[in-house]
């Protein structure tokens, strides 16, 4: 697609920085040069996985749901996220994927891992289920999931009410899957809350 | 001469693409080279084997002595005695020396050693001399290494009758890239290409999953997820990795690492068994050498065999009129070492913590490396991971080459007809790297255990009105300021359009590729526009040479808070 192959030819682009020093060249009219840090911003930037204007990163303007990256249902178990994320893993790592493809694969894989991070922390899913929905109903025009996903996902959303607590998003997740894990996992956002 | 021992490759060599693609690839051989001993190992075809010197070792000593009109190293050379490499004329421990500026404290540690190790405490190279025919011969750790490994290339020539070229090697999880460099640097020099380099402990990582995919295959049994941890301690470096496995799939969830080891504690007992024994070396005379060498023997054997008994008797006699005649009991060994194995516990924990791998969910817990023959640091990993037996199915002082071995094999593209290199490891970054920003603060780009390959990135903005350059320092640590990080390299972004100070958006992006390279991008980004301002910076890091430690002095000096003083240093 043309996001990743400008950013292709972006990043082999022969760059005569390499390796220069910026003292010689220095203007002696130049004003203190020093950078500060906005918090606002990059808390945007770290909490999302979806689009980013104007970003060095051009991976995933091509609509498709995290889930469809792995390519798993979204009512996946954690074992089942986690054995696409290695099947995908040994097709796409740059170590394992063919000699000519090398850079592609890299985002493939960079975009795979994402994918991969967000589902296979319960939080984290939880909050993506919630936005991938909101997206769903306001743009209607829903990632192509299946019907019957997406009236769970409805459904379960319906039931679990609008406070956005993390308590709620657990029963929005229980129709999807069995008791067992989601106690576990619900041990586990104790422990990283 | 050394001139002639090795062909110097230049410098674009460390940094070349990743194989040739000729129809039969040549199989990587792993090398890790270690502190105290380094060992060879490739792919036969069926199963990894690690290769002989002529004198039938397995293990060699990593050392090089300058004794001879022509140096030789650990492999070849036929040591008549221990003592050989205790007279000042060889070099040793060049993984504890190499890219280390001379204020580092193990820069420092190391001038207890035999030969010369002079500091000027200003942040360069630590000067290293050898001592040939009664005076000093100065050296650098690269080429010393490049040495040993020009050894280690023509024994493994000879026994697989073939050249080689690709190589993985292992190293500590602490190394800095620029330490990375210039174990890179070395290996152009001795006419080897880098395939990898891989943290130690990640290595035994993907033997472990070997291991674990083969028992799987004769039980028949499903590919479940276990979570192992790995300690690993050598002479010169600590080392913890936590990996998920499942279906030869290594992925590392954490690593943690520190520079300290055997060394330390044949230091801390020699210290023990001779108080101030560190100043009475430090001048290095001919006799001091010689007593120093009989007390590094006694101490080394008298830490050997308190691994099996509960106390020892020390009886040696320095040659200066001074004798040692003392029982040392195991309880004062592990009180004079108290410091490192509280390091060794401390590492388990953050590297646990990091993982987000519950204690309860680790299957095997495996410890490796010289050190893991020590009661009291079996102990230790015992006693945070809460078990009680350690994973046996491994060799301590084998698995870490046997993992390089693994490891060249897949990265050479080679496949094995039983599924047997059916492996992957997903590395995760040992160290973060950001940049300096929000006054002397480093802010991380990709934290520490990120996955890689990796691309993340951060927006910044001026500080000042109608600010139109910003200098992007790049720093790689953990420490929350920039001074306790290796900085890596520097650039300036230019063109940053005339506006009120915070409006600007200036984007640093990171990406590190599968084989570890780091690129930074950065430049001006405007708001609604896809196009940038002008033409985005790509820089490959490190760019720093030996100075670095000057370098972050004299940029801070330069570009701190006044502006004048500066143009005109470097107009200069």
């Amino acid at each position: 697609m043309a996001a990743t192959s400008s950013l292709t030819s972006f990043s082999s682009s022969t760059s005569p920085f390499i390796g220069s020093k910026i003292s010689t060249s220095l203007p002696c009219s130049a004003p203190p040069s020093r950078v500060s840090f906005r918090p606002c911003r990059v808390s945007a930037a770290c909490a999302s996985t979806a689009e980013r204007p104007t970003s060095y990163i051009a991976t995933p303007t091509s609509a498709s749901s995290l889930y469809e990256v792995l390519g798993v249902q979204m009512g996946a178990t954690c074992q089942e996220i986690k054995a696409a994320y290695r099947k995908l893993a040994r097709i796409l790592h740059p170590d394992v994927a063919a000699n000519g493809q090398r850079k592609d694969t890299a985002y493939e894989f960079i975009r795979l891992h994402e994918a991969y991070e967000t589902l296979s922390d319960p939080a984290k899913r939880a909050d993506y289920d919630r936005t991938l929905y909101r997206r769903g109903r306001q743009m209607s025009s829903p990632f192509s999931m299946s019907a019957a996903t997406a009236t769970t996902m409805a459904a379960g959303y319906a039931a679990g009410g609008f406070s956005g607590y993390t308590r709620q998003r657990w029963e929005t997740d229980q129709c999807c899957i069995d008791p067992q894990i989601l106690t576990s996992w619900g041990s586990i956002a104790v422990v990283n809350s | 001469m050394a001139e002639q021992q090795y062909t110097v490759a230049s410098d674009s060599e460390t940094t070349g693409e990743e194989k040739s693609s000729s129809a039969f690839p040549e199989i990587a051989i792993g090398i890790d080279v270690g502190t105290s001993q380094c060992s060879v190992s490739v792919w036969n075809g069926s199963q990894v084997e690690l290769l002989k010197n002529t004198r039938n070792q397995k293990l060699m000593r990593s050392y090089v002595t300058f004794k001879d009109e022509v140096p030789s190293g650990g492999v070849s050379n036929q040591l008549s005695h221990e003592y050989e490499i205790l007279s000042g004329a060889a070099i040793f421990n060049m993984k504890r020396l190499i890219g280390r500026v001379d204020t580092d404290p193990v820069v420092h540690a190391s001038k207890r050693l035999p030969f010369l190790v002079q500091t000027l405490d200003i942040g360069v190279r630590p000067f290293i001399a050898a001592l040939v025919k009664n005076a000093w011969r100065s050296t650098t750790p690269e080429e010393v290494l490049a040495i040993f490994l020009v050894e280690l290339r023509a024994m493994a020539e000879v026994q697989l009758k073939r050249p080689i070229r690709n190589v993985v090697l292992t190293i500590p999880v602490s190394f800095s890239r620029f330490q990375l460099t210039r174990i890179e640097r070395a290996c152009a020099m001795a006419g080897l290409h880098v395939l990898r380099l891989m943290p130690e402990p990640t290595a035994v990582a993907l033997l472990y999953a070997q291991q674990q995919q083969q028992t799987i295959h004769e039980n028949m049994g499903s590919g479940s997820e276990k979570n192992a941890l790995i300690f690993n301690m050598g002479a010169g470096y600590c080392d913890v990795a936590v990996t998920a496995t499942a279906g030869g799939v290594s992925q590392i969830k954490a690593l943690a690492g520190a520079a300290i080891g055997g060394e330390d504690i044949l230091q801390n007992m020699m210290q023990h068994l001779l108080p101030n024994s560190e100043n009475l070396f430090l001048n290095h005379g001919i006799n001091e050498i010689k007593s120093l060498g009989l007390l590094r023997v006694a101490t080394e054997d008298a830490i050997h065999r308190l691994s099996s008994q509960s106390s020892v008797r020390v009886d040696v006699d320095l040659g200066n009129g001074s004798k040692i005649c003392k029982v040392v009991t195991r309880e004062e060994f592990e009180e004079a070492n108290q410091k490192v194995f509280e390091k060794c516990e401390s590492l388990i924990t953050q590297c646990l913590r990091d993982s987000k791998v519950d204690i309860g969910d680790l299957t095997d817990v495996i410890l490796v490396g010289g050190c893991s023959y020590i009661p009291k640091i079996r102990n230790v990993v015992k006693g945070v991971c809460k078990r009680e037996e350690l994973y046996e199915a491994i060799n301590p002082l084998e698995a870490a080459v046997c993992g390089a071995a693994l490891e060249g094999a897949v990265a050479s593209g080679v496949s094995d007809p039983f599924g047997s290199l059916d492996l992957l490891t997903i590395q995760a970054t040992p160290l973060g790297i950001g940049i300096r920003a929000d006054g002397n603060s480093f802010v991380p780009i990709i934290p520490r255990n990120t996955t890689m390959p990796a691309r993340k990135e951060l927006l910044f903005t001026t500080i000042h009105d109608n600010q139109t350059e910003a200098l992007i320092l790049v720093y790689e640590g953990e420490g929350t300021q920039v001074e306790e990080n290796h900085l890596l390299g520097y650039f300036k972004v230019v063109g940053i359009p005339a506006a009120p100070k915070g409006v600007p958006e200036i984007n640093v992006c990171m990406d590190i590729d599968a084989s570890n390279a780091l690129r930074v991008f950065a430049g001006v980004v405007m708001q609604g526009t896809d196009q940038p301002m002008a033409p985005f910076l790509e820089v490959r890091l490190p760019t720093v040479d030996d100075g670095h430690g000057w370098c972050a002095e004299a940029l801070n000096k330069t570009y701190g808070s006044t502006l004048d003083l500066v143009t005109v240093q470097k107009k200069m």
